[in-house]
């Protein structure tokens, strides 16, 4: 039996491949969820929808059919071996951003710190209890795993899927003003973690702030294919978009 | 024979596909099928589809619908205006792929490489001659250049033993040089090794590993994501070592130059967050020892120290600062 990996060494190969997002006070950036606009402050979806999370940090962009995008959608689409790797690479990337970069979110939220950690339930009712994320974070990471409780699942409820409702999802219990950190996989239009955050202040949340490990990014519209190829490569560890608003500053 | 879907359109943009079938019910061989209707249509990178027709779950789906808005351009028009599309006439294809010993894995199929899922330039479908077993999923890549020294055969041959003593199946791309000695050294010990290769299923490239092919497939598998008469060229070689650090949990380099194509299998293997392995001999070259720097690489000295490493970063069930 050899001894555990470091998260350092796991998480290294992605170093090649992930992308540190841009600061949010950007020209051309949504100040929300930091994607691409066309010179607006925010995109569309963060711009006319209820936004309730009190901060938004993506780890990375990920590009439509790029390496992040395809293991953040293959970690949960099965279980074996293969599965197993890549939720610890992606446990290994959570917790390595976290250490360093949990602070900042925090500030940006304007908490001490974060009482509590959860995930947002998945999409898919049926899939929801066999979803590695919860794991990941509740057990895989260290730094959130003494944190972490489910404070949500799926409510019955049919709402639209790209609409911002907190109706989407039930609280497991009372909360009495507690800071959450709410983790999810990837933000596309923000509807489900932005619902989730609602749903959690409805239960007695105080601020709610969003991690997402990866900040979909279509190549297909407008400029964004080249404004993805004009970004750094090479991954900073020590760079958060919080930082990079920072220095902006 | 009778249209299948056809007229639905939900949303609103694929309305003019036929689809023919004769059969109420699709099967999964329908399922392959469609995706090969649509890699033929020529307007996507195929990874594309991959990617598109596993998230929709169905490939005949996606023929009528489209992909879903987040993976799509924006278009003002229907796309492929009056398709028609004759499943019927492809799985005869298919099933003449069979008779000659071929078989097709779509992604759609559970059989499809577990590794290979991962990567983002995944193949969609995936040619196989031979059979596949679950016990490949603990593979690991050997590679190295066609003009290979005494020393770098030696080296090949020990570190695929090495890796076979250990449970894992070699996986090498069947050209001169290194790639035949892993192969060799494999099959030698008893152990699995699968051929990724360059051409179509069909053919044997170089000519004189013909034998060898037919041993591999007889033994284990030869796999090629290539059509199955696809001739060799210069483009298809390095596309198949991108598979080739797909199907693996990790690529070992034994011996190469700056031009090698093994040269180009770390860089695809680190792009696939997956670890590299170079030779300690390796460091003589300049591309090496620079290579050597990148996050996810390792400099090792035979196959036990490759096996944990492997189990270290990819089987714990812990982790730790």
């Amino acid at each position: 039996m050899s001894p555990a990996p470091t998260v350092a060494e796991l998480s290294a190969p992605y170093t090649n491949f992930l992308i540190n997002p841009l600061a949010p006070s950007s020209h051309g950036v949504c100040s929300v969820c930091l994607t691409f606009t066309d010179g607006h402050a925010t995109c569309y979806p963060c711009g006319h929808r209820p936004r309730f999370a009190d901060g938004v940090l993506p780890i990375s962009y990920s590009e439509a059919f790029g390496q992040l995008h395809t293991a953040l959608a293959q970690y949960k689409r099965r279980t074996g071996p293969s599965a197993h790797a890549l939720q610890l690479q992606l446990a290994a990337v959570l917790w390595r951003f976290l250490v360093d970069h949990e602070d900042c979110l925090a500030r940006c939220a304007q908490v001490e710190r974060f009482q509590l950690v959860t995930t947002v339930p998945s999409g898919d009712h049926a899939r929801d209890a066999a979803h590695p994320l919860p794991r990941i974070v509740g057990e895989l990471v260290g730094h959130t795993a003494d944190r972490y409780r489910r404070l949500l699942v799926r409510s019955g409820t049919p709402v639209g899927e790209r609409a911002v409702d907190p109706g989407k999802f039930s609280p497991t219990q009372e909360l009495a003003s507690e800071a959450v950190l709410l983790v999810d996989d990837t933000w596309t239009t923000g509807a489900s973690a932005q619902s989730a955050a609602g749903a959690l202040k409805t239960s007695g949340a105080g601020k709610v702030a969003v991690l997402v490990i990866g900040r979909h990014v279509n190549p297909k519209w407008g400029d964004n294919a080249e404004r993805l190829r004009a970004l750094a490569r090479g991954f900073d560890w020590d760079r958060c978009a919080v930082h990079a608003a920072d220095a902006a500053r | 024979m009778r249209p299948y879907g056809g007229v639905r359109g939900a949303t609103g943009r694929r309305e003019n596909i036929r689809l023919y079938l004769t059969v109420p019910e699709p099967s999964p061989t329908h399922e392959t099928a469609a995706l090969i209707a649509l890699l033929r249509r020529g307007d996507r990178a195929w990874h594309h589809y991959a990617e598109i027709v596993e998230a929709r779950g169905s490939a005949l789906a996606v023929l009528e619908e489209g992909a879903p808005d987040e993976l799509d351009a924006p278009t003002l028009f229907p796309k492929a205006e009056g398709e028609d599309v004759d499943l019927e006439a492809i799985i005869a294809e298919i099933d003449r792929w069979r008779t000659d010993g071929i078989s097709v894995l779509s992604v759609l199929d559970e059989r499809y490489p577990q590794n290979l899922r991962s990567i983002h330039d995944r193949p969609p479908l995936l040619f196989v001659r031979g059979a596949l077993a679950d016990a490949d999923e603990r593979s690991v890549a050997v590679v190295g250049t066609r003009r290979a020294t005494d020393a770098g055969i030696d080296h090949a041959r020990e570190v695929a033993g090495g890796l076979v003593d250990a449970g894992y199946t070699v996986i090498s791309g069947l050209a001169t040089g290194i790639d035949t000695a892993a192969h060799l050294g494999a099959l030698d010990r008893g152990g699995r090794t699968l051929a990724v290769i360059g051409t179509g299923l069909r053919r044997a490239y170089p000519a004189a590993n013909a034998p060898l092919q037919q041993r591999i497939a007889g033994e284990a598998a030869v796999v090629s994501q290539f059509w199955p008469d696809a001739p060799p060229s210069k483009r298809t070689f390095p596309m198949r070592n991108v598979v080739m650090s797909g199907l693996a949990r990790a690529t070992v380099i034994i011996e190469a130059s700056h031009t090698s194509g093994a040269r180009m299998q770390a860089r695809f293997a680190l792009e696939h967050g997956r670890p590299v392995f170079l030779l300690a001999s390796l460091l003589e070259h300049d591309w090496a020892r620079e290579h050597a720097e990148r996050p996810g690489t390792y400099v090792v000295e035979d196959a036990g120290e490759i096996v944990d490493h492997v189990e270290r970063l990819l089987a714990a069930d812990t982790l730790t600062v």
